[in-house]
Order: structure tokens, then sequence, then C-alpha cells
């Protein structure tokens, strides 16, 4: 009895010693986009280089996890790779604590159409991925390339990706049944790599020599067509917060931070093309 | 009589096969599916490091020993020297554009010479003017593609070497360059260019791979780039790279098309670039100094962003942090509900209910504890809590009461807390239900209490049941990550210093590598050994728990 009563307070002990340590100048949390996300732990690495005083939590949900975040206090930033739907910013603004949502586009990145290295298609208009993922078009063929059954592939339809690809692609057309879902960018890439008549979509830092990106509507994938967003399946990555951030604090610095130079190659590093073409 | 036994005697032997197979099916998997991802975890913790990897720990986390690492670095330094001298070379053939700007310079700076000099008038003039010749010459041949025109405009610059009006002038640089670019334009031809530049673009790219940044070199954002290859499997990967170029080609329209693969060292032959590869190849033990690594720090260290290096020691941190407080929370609770359902109860209808309730909430898919978790515990309970504690009571500080409505352990561990709790709920009562009811009448007999005869007497009888229930949901704790995907994990940031905050967990890591980045599929030694940690630290919790089941025990039975 007399041990676990010990034990007890011990326990207590150490928790209290938890609770009531010393608290570190600034905090910041960052909740939302997997897309997003990379960007922000790079970014929250530099600060804390900068700063190491200052601490930034990253935490990635889901875009309309981070919007929802945003709406209930539960973060300071939200990263979203799409823009906040009607609904979203409704909440937003009818909610407990009512507030403005300001949106801070940080970075540029193209939804690349991607196949198998051997397949001899160079080039896709827009119509065609359309055909292809409505089931219209089932063969290589069709396309100009061998006879061979097209395998394609879809993000799961709560990613950002799926919605970007959905809007400017797909034009509200269903997918057709045959189309496979996968959860994730790493995913979508390894599943059209191993497989010869696969076709994929994903961000442009997922390019490599294994997959063979495809010119849409005569436009390539590279850093200069999507920043200038001439590449149709381009889409601006966010930072959304609670209204403007006050100058100077924390939040500013960190919404603010991909116009400066590190900033910038901290983007371009992480396979994203920044929004100031420097 | 022998009919009757045949049927019986089959049927037994059937089922002692099935279960044979079974268990066979379990070890099968176990071997199949855990032994392979547990050796390729093990490849994050023991491999062959590169002086890349030295210099990494050295500089990123500060371990190692810096005089033997700097000793290398200069050794390896000589090493590389000859390869980037050659690719130095090389680039000046193909980068004409900075030579150009060379040579515009040194013209610009040859004017204030000659000023400086106190030379003005006609004589300046007429300086200047040559010294404008030679530069043109200079540009003329680093334009053109025509070998002859090239060497011929060389050679007229190379004819004023002798003119004692450039000696010591920022002019002589040009003679060099001219001498230089003679050697190149005899080796290079001029006419691939372009496709020599987009080839060494590609060369580039692999050294810097190998290498790291190379000298002079400004040093890139990201930690990940400024190191090169760290582990030995990568540098043959890379080095893969750099000996041959990879090209789909078509053979005939319609068809697929067709890998082919070709030596650099044959697109680069008689060249300046040639002799680097296989000096690389040759020398490549001597360029890392490889050496056999065990990285037991992989167990503490933090990581660089991406978990590109680095180790998961936050990560365990936050799993034992969360498994521990939401274990806190669970073993008391939950052996009180059972005591309570055996003990104080009979056997009624209300009893029954609540017995189904336990055991349907056992039955709950994690995710919805962690979406209860997140709305009861962050949105509404700590919020208030942080509210009457801030305001009206001025116990908590305006940051804790701030904290309290944000993602923190606490309620990460409250929720894994209730999602353990049916668990050790059911265990607790199947175990205080088996313990004899002589024991307790003994103990009522002597005169103790109910609270003492159960707190002396039956539960010590009940321990080692209700350790196997704790066991069970303590894996089950450490192991899940919906539940505090939304209520304290976290995939980035410091370790906490209070309960306050969210943590980083292995379990949430290892999703977190699998979804998030590029980075997972260039490092998927880490994300294995991620995940082998987490099961070796489950591993690790059972055996201690077993191990105090087993003294638990032990001491029942007077031994």
């Amino acid at each position: 009895m007399k041990k676990l009563l010990s034990a007890g307070i011990v326990v207590l002990l150490i928790s209290l010693v938890f609770v009531v340590a010393a608290p570190r100048e600034g905090t910041l949390l960052l909740e939302g986009s997997t897309t997003v996300g990379p960007i922000s732990d790079a970014f929250a690495e530099a600060f804390q280089k900068m700063y190491p005083k200052v601490s930034i939590t990253v935490n990635k949900t889901g875009s309309g996890n981070g919007a929802a975040a945003l709406v209930d206090g539960r973060c300071d930033i939200a990263m979203m790779s799409r823009f906040m739907k009607d609904k979203e910013y409704k909440t937003a603004v009818t909610g407990a604590k009512p507030f403005l949502p300001v949106a801070h586009a940080i970075a540029m990145d193209g939804v690349c159409v991607i196949v198998y290295p051997s397949n001899p298609v160079k080039a896709l208009t827009r119509e065609q991925v359309r055909g292809i993922y409505t089931g219209k078009i089932k063969n290589w063929k069709d396309l100009g390339g061998p006879s061979q059954a097209i395998v394609p592939i879809s993000r799961d339809t709560s990613s950002g990706t799926y919605e970007t690809f959905e809007g400017l692609v797909m034009n509200g057309e269903k997918m057709a049944a045959n189309v496979e879902y996968v959860n994730s960018n790493p995913q979508a890439h390894s599943r059209v790599k191993s497989t010869t008549g696969a076709i994929g979509y994903v961000g442009l830092g997922f390019l490599d020599s294994s997959v063979k990106a495809l010119e849409i509507d005569k436009i390539m994938p590279t850093r200069s067509s999507i920043a200038k967003g001439v590449y149709p399946i381009s889409r601006p990555l966010f930072l959304f917060t609670n209204g403007y951030p006050e100058l100077g604090t924390l939040v500013h610095e960190f919404c603010t931070f991909y116009l400066t130079e590190e900033g910038q190659e901290i983007i371009e590093a992480k396979g994203f093309v920044p929004v100031t073409a420097y | 009589m022998k009919f009757r036994i045949f049927p019986r005697e089959f049927r037994d032997k059937c089922f002692t096969a099935s279960c044979m197979f079974s268990v066979c099916l379990m070890v099968f998997i176990l071997v199949v599916v855990l032994f392979p991802m547990m050796a390729r975890g093990l490849k994050a913790v023991f491999f062959q490091g590169t002086n890349e990897f030295r210099e990494m720990q050295l500089v990123v986390f500060g371990h190692g020993d810096a005089e033997r690492i700097q000793r290398e670095n200069g050794e390896i330094e000589e090493a590389r020297a000859f390869v980037y001298e050659a690719a130095n070379r090389f680039r000046r053939g193909i980068d004409t554009e900075h030579l150009a700007d060379e040579v515009r310079g040194a013209y610009r700076d040859y004017g204030s010479y000659l000023r400086a000099a106190g030379i003005s008038g006609e004589r300046y003039s007429a300086q200047r003017a040559r010294a404008k010749d030679l530069r043109d010459a200079l540009l003329d041949a680093f334009e053109s593609r025509d070998k002859e025109y090239v060497q011929s405009r060389l050679q007229c610059v190379l004819q004023s070497r002798a003119d004692p009006d450039f000696g010591g002038t920022p002019i002589e640089a040009y003679f060099e360059t001219a001498e230089s670019y003679s050697r190149i334009a005899a080796s290079v031809d001029l006419s691939r260019r372009e496709q020599y530049a987009e080839a060494f673009g590609e060369v580039r790219e692999a050294l810097h791979k190998l290498f790291g940044p190379g000298p002079g070199e400004p040093a890139p954002a990201l930690t990940m780039d400024q190191y090169g290859a760290t582990r030995w499997d990568a540098v043959e990967r890379e080095l893969h790279r750099l000996l041959w170029s990879e090209d789909w080609v078509e053979t005939e329209p319609g068809r697929p098309m067709v890998k082919e693969t070709r030596a650099r060292r044959e697109f680069f032959a008689g060249t300046e670039l040639e002799p680097v590869f296989d000096y690389v190849e040759t020398n490549l033990e001597k360029l890392f100094q490889p050496r056999f690594t065990f990285y037991w720090r992989y167990f503490m260290d933090g990581s660089t962003d991406g978990h590109y290096f680095g180790g998961c020691g936050p990560e365990i941190l936050g799993t034992l942090a969360l498994t521990f407080f939401s274990m806190l929370f669970a073993i008391p609770l939950g052996i009180i509900s059972a005591a309570f359902l055996v003990e104080c109860t009979g056997d009624n209808i209300a009893v029954r209910v609540i017995r189904t309730c336990i055991n349907t909430l056992a039955g709950v898919p994690s995710i919805v504890f962690g979406l209860f978790g997140m709305a009861f515990f962050v949105l509404f309970l700590f919020p208030v809590i942080g509210e009457f504690g801030h305001g009206t009571l001025g116990i908590f500080s305006a940051e804790a009461a701030d904290k309290l409505t944000k993602p923190n352990i606490l309620a990460a561990s409250l929720t894994l807390g209730l999602l353990v709790l049916p668990v050790i709920i059911r265990a607790s009562e199947e175990a205080i239900r088996a313990v004899p009811i002589n024991y307790k009448e003994a103990a009522l007999a002597l005169g103790a209490g109910q609270f003492r005869s159960f707190m002396t007497v039956i539960l010590p009888a009940a321990a080692p049941g209700i350790f196997t229930g704790i066991i069970l949901s303590l894996s089950r704790a450490a192991g899940e990550t919906a539940p505090i995907l939304f209520t304290g994990a976290i995939a980035f940031g410091p370790v906490p210093d209070s309960i306050l905050e969210p943590t980083r967990a292995l379990s949430y890591g290892s999703y977190d590598i699998a979804v998030g980045d590029r980075l997972a599929m260039l490092v998927p030694h880490k994300q294995y050994g991620m995940v082998m940690t987490l099961v070796a630290l489950v591993l690790t919790l059972n055996i201690i728990a077993i191990w105090i089941r087993s003294r638990s025990s032990r001491k029942l039975r007077g031994l």
C-alpha cells in the first residue's frame, strides 16, 4: 500500500514538473495539406536556426482539416493546396470567433501527368486525359502509342491534388470505375514507375528519370511554364491566416518568408516553383 | 467397431493438421513480412558510412572526433581536387559566356590600371586600342565553332605575348586564357558544345550528389543538399548515375521505346573530362573512406526536415510519453471500473447494458476515438478548463490557457487512454472474477473490510491477469496513429518540455514519411528504421511488462 502511494506521489511529481516547466518564447502551429507540409518543415527548420527560442510545429492532416483547424483556432496558420471553399469561408466569418481568413500564395505547383518512360506518347490534350480517366479511351493505340491497355491511376478523392486535377482536367465529369486510387504522391509515382501501361499525376517535385512527364495542351510542365501559370494544370499553394497577420509578429515573418532569397531557394529545393520569378 | 473409430480419428487428425497449418502460417507471415522489414530497418543503424556522414554528424548534431574528421577531410579533398580541376577545365570550354565575362572584366581593369600608372593621352588610347583588339580576338574565338578560325584568332592573341607593354598588367591573364582555350578547342568538338553542356549538367549533378557542393560553391539552403553521399549504398547508386547515361529511344513509331544505356566515358572521349570517370571508379574508397558504422545515436538524434538525416529520438520520447500518460490514466480507472462491476454490483440489467457498452467500445475504430478526442478534449473541455483556471481562479498563466486550446500530449494521452480502457476493464474483470471466492471469504472472516480485502487479497491474486490486459493495451497505445492524429501528434517540431505541447510520435512519423515528401523515396532506410524502432520499442515494453507479471505471479505462488 505504502509502495503504491509513494509510486503515485512520484508520478504526480513527474507530471507536475512537466506542467510547470518554463514556457518558451514564441510558438507557431501549422496544420493542413500534405503537399505544402514539406515546405513548412523546411521553413520551420530555417526559422529554428535563425531564432533558437522559437518553436514551430507542423502537422500534415490535409487541406480540409487545415481550414477547419484555423476556424476552430487549433492552429495559427493553415497550409492549403487549394483555395478555401465558400463554405469554409462562411463558417470562419459566422463562427463563434468570427474572422476573415487571408490567403498567402507562397509557391506554385504543377500537377504533372506522368507515364512509364518507355511510352512513346509525348503529348496529350486535356480532353484526351479526360477521355482516359472517364474510360472513353482505353488503349494507348488510340493516342499514337503501342497497343496496350491504359491503367489510369488517380489520387484519393480527399486530396488537394485530386481536387486540382478534377477541377482543371475533369470538368466535373466522373472518373470511370477502372481508375485505381492511391493515397499519396510517392505511391502514385511508384505505381506508374512499375507499370508499363500506367498513367498518373503527381506534383512537379516528384518528376525524375524513372517516369516521363507529358506535355499537356502542347505545354511542358517546367519551372517557367508553371511560374507563369501557362501550364494548364498549375496551382498556387497557400498559407491561410486569421486576418492579415500583425506586422512584425512571428506569423507575419513566417508568411512572408517565401519572399526572401532563402525562402525561394528552399521552395525550389523542395521541388516547387517560387511565385517570385527571381 | 473399427468403422466407428475411423471417422473420429480422421476428424481429430484434420483438426490437428489445421491447427498446425495456422500456426505455420503465422510463423511464415512473421518471417516473410516482419523479418525483411526489420532487416531493412537495421540498415538505418548499421551501414557503411562515408566521410560525408561523419562530417554531417559533426556539423549538424555535434558528434564525432573533430580532429580526426578534419584530417580525413584533408586527404579526401586532395583526392577530389583532381576531379574538380578536370571538371573546371572542361567547363571553361563549354561555358564560354563565363570566360567572355572574365575577358571583358580584365579589359576594364586594364583601363583603370593604365590610369593608375599615370599613362594618358595618345599612349593611353593606343595601348587600350591594342588591348581591345586582343579582347575582341578572344571573344571571336569563344563564339566561333570553326576550329581553324578559333586557333587562328587565339594565335593572334598569343603573338603579343612577348609585348612588354602587357607584362604585369591585367591583360597578362589573356595569354593564359588563350593558351588553355586553345588546348580545349583542340580536344572538344566545338559543334557539340550544346550536347556537351547538357551532359555536363548531368555529370555535375551526379558529382554534387556524390561529393556535396564543390569548393567555392555557395552552401545550398537545405541541409540535405549540403552533403554528398553519406552511405556506401548511396555512393554506388550515384556512381552508376555518373558513369552511365540512360535514355529512352524510339525504335519505330507506335512501339514502346527502348532504354539505352551508354557509358559517359565514351561520350566525353578525348575531352578533359574523360579521365575523371576512371579516376572516380578506381579511387572510390579513397574518395569516401567508408567505414562500418554503428549509428546507435539513431535512437537519440533529432532529424532534419523530412527525416533526411538524423534519427528518431524525439519520436521515441514522444511515444514513450504518450504511452506513459495514457497508461497513467487508463490503468487505475480500468481496474476501479472492473472492481466495481465485479464486487459492487449484482447481475442486473443496468450492469449488463454497461458491459455491452464496454464491449462495443472495444470494437470502435480508432479514428472515431481520434475525432472524439479532438471534439471533446481539444475543442470543448480543455478550453473551458483553461478559461476557468486562468480567468476565474487565476492559477494558470495566459500561455498555459492558450496551449490548452491546441492539440497537446495531455489530450492525446487521454484519447489513447480512452481507447485502451475497454480492453483493460475486460481483462481486469475476468481476472478479478477468476480469483477463488474463498480468498475473499477468508479475508472477510479475518475481519478485513471490503476495501481492504480487495486491495490486499483479491488485487494481488488477480494481478497476472490484469497485467495481461495492460500488456495488450500498452502495445496498442504505443502503435496507434489515428487517435493522436488530431489530438497531439505533429510531423515536425521541437521536443516538448511540458505535457501541454504536441509531440512527434513513431507511429505518426512512419505515416508522415510514407505520404508526405518526395524525400521518402530517397531515404527508404529511414522509413524502415522508424518502423523497426516502433516494433522494437513495443517489444521492449512488452518484455518489461511480462517480466513484471512473472515476478508478481511468482510472488503469489510463494516462490
